[in-house]
């Protein structure tokens, strides 16, 4: 037996470990399978672990989620509390805004109705505004005498119906225009005057007012005489530019001529038959015609004498006659006063050396020229020498005494009112009396003792001499006692003589 | 009898009596007196003699002083005539008129003396 034991056994045992094995196999098999399961049910586990935790992430999540969104509600709701505060203020405000549109729109109306008031006045005040102004337009353009405004840069601006008439433009055909251009200023001759030497030039430029008599040449180039006088316009405190006012001066002018040919002619007519006495007397007196007796020639000088006399009068006559017509020309020139002087008394050494008069002559140093016209400062000087040695006696003084005068001082008896030329004549004549010294300057009027002294003055030589003073600016006065002497005094402006345009000068 | 050359004066003046005194002074005085009694003769009388002076008369009939010299001004030798103008106008215009003809002198007749007037004269054409 012991090797079929042992096979058996080993048999025995292998059946043992095939079974064993089986066994085992069946384990593992229900292990594996055991396995499985856990490894299934452990997978399982994990997903639904995974899915738990999943799950409960989400429910955080939601959580979380509700959380906020619990949050945001509660944040919505707080905006709706605002918003609905702030709705409600909303709502305030209009309510208190249409109040105050209401109030406004009220306003307005009354506003409206004021302003409908105010344009109604308005309305009427521009209307009346109209009307003055057309009025004052009608009152402008019907006065007689031309007018004319330019601005300051010599157009036109206005112009009235005179001044169509007279000078043939249309209103509309010149506004606008330079004055220059329409309004040509021409002189006798119809020559025009230049620009430069036009009064409205000077107007323009030194503001001042001018009048004057000039020729004014029409549209169709015929020109005639016209009297004008030109302003500045002033116009809150600056200046705008010239007005001028004109009228036509044809009649006036011709009258005046007429009068000037009149005296002219006159005077002429009167002298000739004067020139054939005095001719043909001196002819007699000299012997020319024959030897007279005395008696003869005393008669004679009295015939001559008598003539002489008419002959002064008729000069004089023609001097006042001019200087009423106010027809002297003034021409001032820089003239040597003590030189003229000097020829004047020069005239007079005759008389002066018969009478046995002490002449004496006195000036301040370094006199300059003055602005005088000397053929009117001749017949003052003239005037004053004459009567002074006239109506001195015999041995008796006159004096001259020439010098400036600053104002407010003396001259004389009298103050000065402004810087003068001094023209002094004295003598130690018979004086004028109280009574008469009053008409001392007027026409044709002599003194008694004058009268008595020299019968042959016409009274006019101081008439004359005052008139020439008044005319260019001067001043005559005088001081007197009777038997004692006389003093005349003669001022005139340092500046001198004023020019003036006129016919005709002194005779 | 002196042995110069008498002067030649012409008297152009419309008033006979002024014109007849002056002739007669001036004869006396020793002149060739030449006459004229209005501006046409007295251009012509100029222009024929030559006198050394002429005394001129302004207010003439037929052809006025003025007139006159003016259109003696424009002959050669009435350029340079001697000119004085004897008028008893005291116009100026007139006179300044006559004065830019070139004259250099006017009287006044009622206010000079006739033997004034000779002195002048002679005083004019050096004599």
């Amino acid at each position: 037996m012991k090797k079929e034991s042992i096979v058996s056994k080993y048999d025995k045992t292998i059946l043992k470990i095939k079974a064993l094995s089986r066994e085992r196999e069946s384990v593992r098999r229900k292990l594996m399978a055991a396995e499985k399961k856990l490894f299934l049910k452990a997978k399982q586990l994990t997903t639904t672990a995974k899915e738990e935790k999943c799950a409960k992430n989400k429910l955080t999540k939601t959580l979380e989620q509700l959380r906020r969104k619990a949050q945001q509600f509660e944040a919505y709701i707080r905006e709706k509390e605002d918003v609905r505060h702030k709705l409600v203020a909303t709502e305030e405000q209009l309510r208190s805004k249409v109040e105050n549109l209401a109030l406004a729109t009220k306003e307005k109306e009354s506003f409206s109705c004021k302003l409908t008031e105010v344009e109604t006045q308005l309305h009427l005040k521009t209307k009346n505004l109209e009307q003055i102004k057309a009025k004052d337009e009608a009152i402008i353009s019907s006065i007689g005498d031309g007018l004319a405004a330019i601005d300051e840069n010599a157009n036109i601006t206005m112009v009235n119906r005179a001044f169509e008439k007279m000078l043939g433009w249309k209103e509309k055909e010149v506004l606008g225009k330079s004055i220059y251009k329409i309004l040509p200023v021409v002189d006798e001759n119809g020559k025009e005057v230049p620009k430069s030497k036009r009064l409205v030039t000077k107007v323009l430029k030194e503001h001042i007012d001018i009048a004057a008599k000039v020729n004014y040449l029409r549209k169709d180039k015929t020109f005639f005489p016209v009297s004008t006088n030109l302003s500045p316009i002033a116009f809150k405190g600056g200046f705008i530019g010239v007005v001028g006012v004109f009228m036509d001066i044809t009649k006036e002018k011709e009258i005046d001529r007429a009068k000037t040919e009149f005296v002219s002619l006159a005077s002429h007519q009167l002298r000739t038959p004067l020139s054939v006495v005095k001719w043909y007397s001196e002819m007699l007196l000299s012997g020319d015609a024959g030897e007279l007796s005395d008696k003869q020639k005393k008669y004679l000088a009295e015939v001559y004498k008598g003539n002489q006399r008419m002959i002064t009068l008729v000069n004089s006559l023609l001097n006042v006659s001019r200087l009423e017509l106010g027809t002297i020309k003034i021409d001032p020139k820089p003239t040597d006063i003590v030189k003229l002087a000097e020829e004047e008394i020069t005239e007079f050494k005759i008389q002066i050396d018969q009478k046995k008069l002490k002449f004496d002559e006195r000036h301040s140093e370094g006199l300059p020229l003055f602005n005088i016209d000397p053929k009117l400062l001749r017949p003052v000087l003239q005037n004053l020498f004459s009567n002074a040695i006239k109506y001195t006696p015999d041995k008796g003084k006159i004096s001259l005494d020439l010098r400036l005068v600053k104002r407010g001082k003396l001259a004389g008896n009298r103050k000065v009112n402004e810087d003068s030329i001094l023209i002094a004549v004295s003598d130690t004549g018979f004086g004028i009396p109280k009574n008469q010294q009053n008409k001392i300057f007027t026409k044709l009027f002599r003194a008694d003792n004058a009268w008595k002294k020299d019968p042959e003055g016409a009274g006019l030589g101081l008439y004359i001499v005052k008139s020439i003073l008044d005319r260019s600016g001067g001043l005559i006065w005088f001081e007197s006692e009777e038997n004692k002497g006389t003093t005349f005094y003669v001022t005139l402006p340092l500046t001198g003589m004023k020019k003036k345009e006129g016919a005709k000068s002194f005779s | 009898m002196e042995n110069k050359t008498k002067k030649k004066i012409l008297i152009v003046e419309d008033e006979e009596s002024l014109r007849n005194v002056l002739r007669d002074k001036f004869l006396e005085e020793d002149f060739i007196v030449f006459e004229a009694g209005d501006g046409e003769e007295g251009l012509k009388a100029a222009l024929r003699e030559h006198p050394d002076l002429i005394l001129l008369d302004i207010i003439m009939p037929k052809m006025d002083g003025i007139t006159m010299l003016k259109k003696l001004r424009e002959d050669d030798w009435g350029k340079e005539a001697q000119v004085i103008l004897l008028t008893n106008l005291s116009d100026n215009e007139k006179l300044s008129e006559a004065l830019a003809q070139g004259t250099y002198d006017y009287l006044v007749k009622s206010d000079w003396k006739i033997a004034d007037v000779v002195a002048k004269v002679r005083e004019r054409i050096g004599d």
